[in-house]
């Protein structure tokens, strides 16, 4: 009994600390794709600059030996293809999702490619010795019995990703920089007359999304698994941008939307060990993802029906009142 | 001679010309960067498909199956509706057609129609939780596709392993389709033709879907410019709220507009399992996901450019098979060349701006002569 009890407790801390692991590579995309979203610029190609992130990460911490050069440059790449896509979209005039499309199939194809004229692989780097970042140990924290082994002891990334949440709430309320984006999201007309320079703002906007992605990127191949895998990104860019959704451009909204969907991932990883067909539950994150979208939708809908219901009563006695 | 130039259809003409030829460009710059032999390489890229009659049949091939995959985007997307999850259709009926191709006791007469009936089911009824939920709350049915895409595939795998799969294989894979539900060769039965077709049904698995490509091709065209039903998807395509005044029933049109689109990558899965692979097998579908869309924007969205754009698309995927078995480099390549012009062609701004820069060169060019003269 007094084991039993004790395997549970084990198992649910375990469960608790991969939970918190597994959401790392959710709440990247997610903050980055917050912040191209608040400034209206949704981006569409998280995912594949997930990609970069992770593939750059990989071989150069293989080459050079220095996983800290190895995430700068990852985020340097992360940031360079998401400028490609804002120079698409907004010097251009590319369709944001078409263009978001493109990006992604660039990064697809071309870490694949590049992945076999570098090394001569298609599916992964595992004959690449590269680095992943080091693990944090807490002090004192570490040593709680329950919390330590939750909090504790995860890859550095884990820590820079709930970090970073705070960092956007800081950039999005409390800076110059942050009040512009959302002007800009919320009115870019209005924005200009302002003195605003929209574009400007958009760049920027896009940058900051293509380095947390890339740092998402990075912490699935730098940390989560230690090599690239082709298509590694698995969906998670795209989550992010249902976790934004769900959030309603929020960063502690969406945080817990990315939560949830990482305790989905999770709860996949932990079935994996019992006796249901693997692939089943493997689509556990995906479809929590549809439903989290359906759910939010409805609630949207709901809002809107009353507060035109509210619009039309209110017009409704106005009307009346000056009738009499 | 400026007025031709001026004419819309030309235009779009040259830009497409020019978006293809930088991306070619740009690919041979990267092949030349990672390559060690660079020229054998692009050779085998932009000939390759030509030097054989199998390899002639590949490129024939692809473009068929890219051909269907264009026409499904194209009615998506002449309702601005992004939904992509092709991949995921495709693979699940090419299950679906292949299971009943395999299994049903029945003759061939019924049992292929039947296959594809099947897959068109299964095709239809997979993007049906995507299309309501984007028709009647709003939520992005870019996302949803593409999540139903990823559950998709693992479907497809549980499905194969747990019920199709063939003992001792190398590989997940089931038994092949039976002889009798192939899809046999193209070229009609005609004594004057015996030799060819032997020829071709040896080498190539092209068959009898050329022809009903081509009738897709009509059917997609007839159905979006001459049918009620194509004008309101158009109409929701260019503006939703304009089209909702008309009368139209919008959310019934975003609907229809997928479901139907379903039909078509309906039509490349089964394609793809009764006539390529010829069994399903894991990974079947593997990088056509994006095809669609390539196609879409490379035509124009048009239906009758669709057929051009996938002759071309698929004639660059076969090539990039044979360099990449000629040379050290990957056909992933062609993936790359697809999305530099997929950027250029829908940057509005951009070939446009490389328009007048070369006119007002040519018109400053022209006043300098002049001046000149004078």
């Amino acid at each position: 009994m007094t084991l039993d009890f004790v395997l549970r407790g084990i198992f649910s801390t375990f469960f608790l600390a991969s939970v918190i692991r597994i959401c790392t590579p959710i709440i990247f995309p997610s903050m980055g794709g917050l912040v191209a979203a608040a400034a209206g610029v949704s981006n569409m190609a998280l995912e594949g600059i997930m990609l970069w992130g992770a593939f750059t990460g990989v071989f150069v911490s293989a080459y050079t030996g220095n996983v800290w050069l190895a995430v700068l440059a990852g985020c340097l790449a992360g940031i360079l293809v998401a400028l490609l896509l804002a120079v698409a979209h907004l010097q251009f005039g590319s369709d944001r999702f078409l263009a978001g499309l493109a990006v992604n199939l660039f990064s697809s194809g071309g870490t694949v490619f590049l992945m076999y004229s570098l090394i001569g692989e298609k599916g992964n780097t595992s004959t690449l010795a590269s680095l992943s970042v080091p693990n944090v140990v807490i002090p004192f924290i570490h040593d709680i019995p329950v919390l330590g082994p939750i909090l504790s002891g995860h890859p550095v990334f884990t820590y820079i990703a709930f970090f970073s949440v705070w960092v956007i709430y800081i950039l999005m309320y409390r800076t110059r920089l942050g009040v512009h984006m959302r002007a800009v999201g919320e009115n870019p007309a209005a924005a200009t007359t302002l003195g605003i320079n929209v574009h400007r703002v958009q760049y920027i906007a896009l940058a900051i999304s293509g380095f947390f992605a890339a740092l998402g990127g990075m912490s699935l191949s730098m940390a989560y698994l230690q090599m690239f895998q082709r298509e590694m990104a698995a969906g998670r860019g795209w989550i992010g941008i249902a976790a934004v959704n769900l959030g309603a451009l929020r960063p502690i909204p969406t945080l817990i939307a990315a939560m949830v969907f990482g305790f989905a991932d999770a709860l996949a990883n932990q079935l994996g060990s019992l006796n249901i067909p693997s692939q089943l539950v493997q689509s556990i994150p995906y479809a929590t993802t549809v439903i989290g979208l359906a759910v939010y939708s409805i609630q949207q809908r709901r809002v809107a029906i009353e507060r035109q219901k509210k619009y039309a009563s209110a017009h409704y006695e106005e009307a009346a009142s000056e009738a009499e | 001679m400026k007025k031709f130039f001026d004419s819309k259809n030309v235009r779009s003409f040259l830009r497409i010309v020019l978006a293809l030829t930088i991306g070619l460009t740009f690919g041979f710059v990267i092949t030349l960067i990672v390559s060690d032999e660079p020229m054998v390489a692009y050779k085998a890229f932009l000939f390759g498909p030509l030097s054989q009659l199998n390899r002639i049949g590949d490129w024939l091939e692809e473009s068929l199956t890219l051909i269907f995959l264009g026409l499904a985007i194209t009615i998506v997307f002449s309702a601005k509706q992004f939904y992509i999850g092709l991949e995921g259709q495709m693979i699940l009926s090419a299950l679906a057609t292949g299971a009943v191709a395999i299994y049903m006791p029945a003759p061939p007469i019924i049992r292929v129609p039947l296959a594809f009936l099947a897959g068109m089911v299964v095709a239809v009824l997979w993007a049906l939780i995507p299309a309501l939920l984007k028709a009647y709350l709003g939520a992005s049915e870019l996302v949803t596709s593409l999540m139903f895409n990823t559950m998709a595939l693992r479907l497809f795998e549980f499905l194969l392993r747990t019920y199709l799969q063939l003992p001792n294989a190398n590989g997940i894979m089931s038994e092949r389709v039976p002889e009798d539900a192939r899809l046999r060769t193209f070229i009609p039965n005609l004594p004057f033709l015996e030799e060819t077709r032997n020829a071709w049904s040896k080498a190539t698995n092209v068959s009898w879907m050329v022809y009903v490509a081509i009738g897709a091709v009509l059917l997609a065209y007839i159905l979006l410019y001459k049918t009620k039903f194509g004008y309101e998807i158009r109409a929701v395509g260019a503006n939703a709220k304009f089209a909702k005044y008309g009368g139209i029933n919008v959310k019934r049109t975003i609907v229809a507009s997928i479901l139907v689109s379903g039909v078509f990558s309906a039509l490349a899965g089964s394609h793809l399992v009764l006539a390529i692979t010829e069994r399903i097998v894991q990974g079947m579908a593997f990088g056509f996901g994006f095809e669609g869309i390539n196609i879409s924007i490379l035509s124009g969205n048009n239906p009758l450019g669709v057929p051009i754009a996938s002759l071309f698309y698929g004639y660059l995927r076969a090539g990039s098979d044979v360099m990449e078995r000629a040379s050290d480099v990957s056909r992933e390549l062609v993936f790359v060349v697809q999305a530099a012009v997929l950027l250029l062609l829908t940057a509005e701004r951009l070939l446009p701006v490389v328009q007048q820069v070369v006119t007002t060169d040519e018109e400053e060019a022209a006043q300098l002569e002049k001046g000149s003269v004078k």
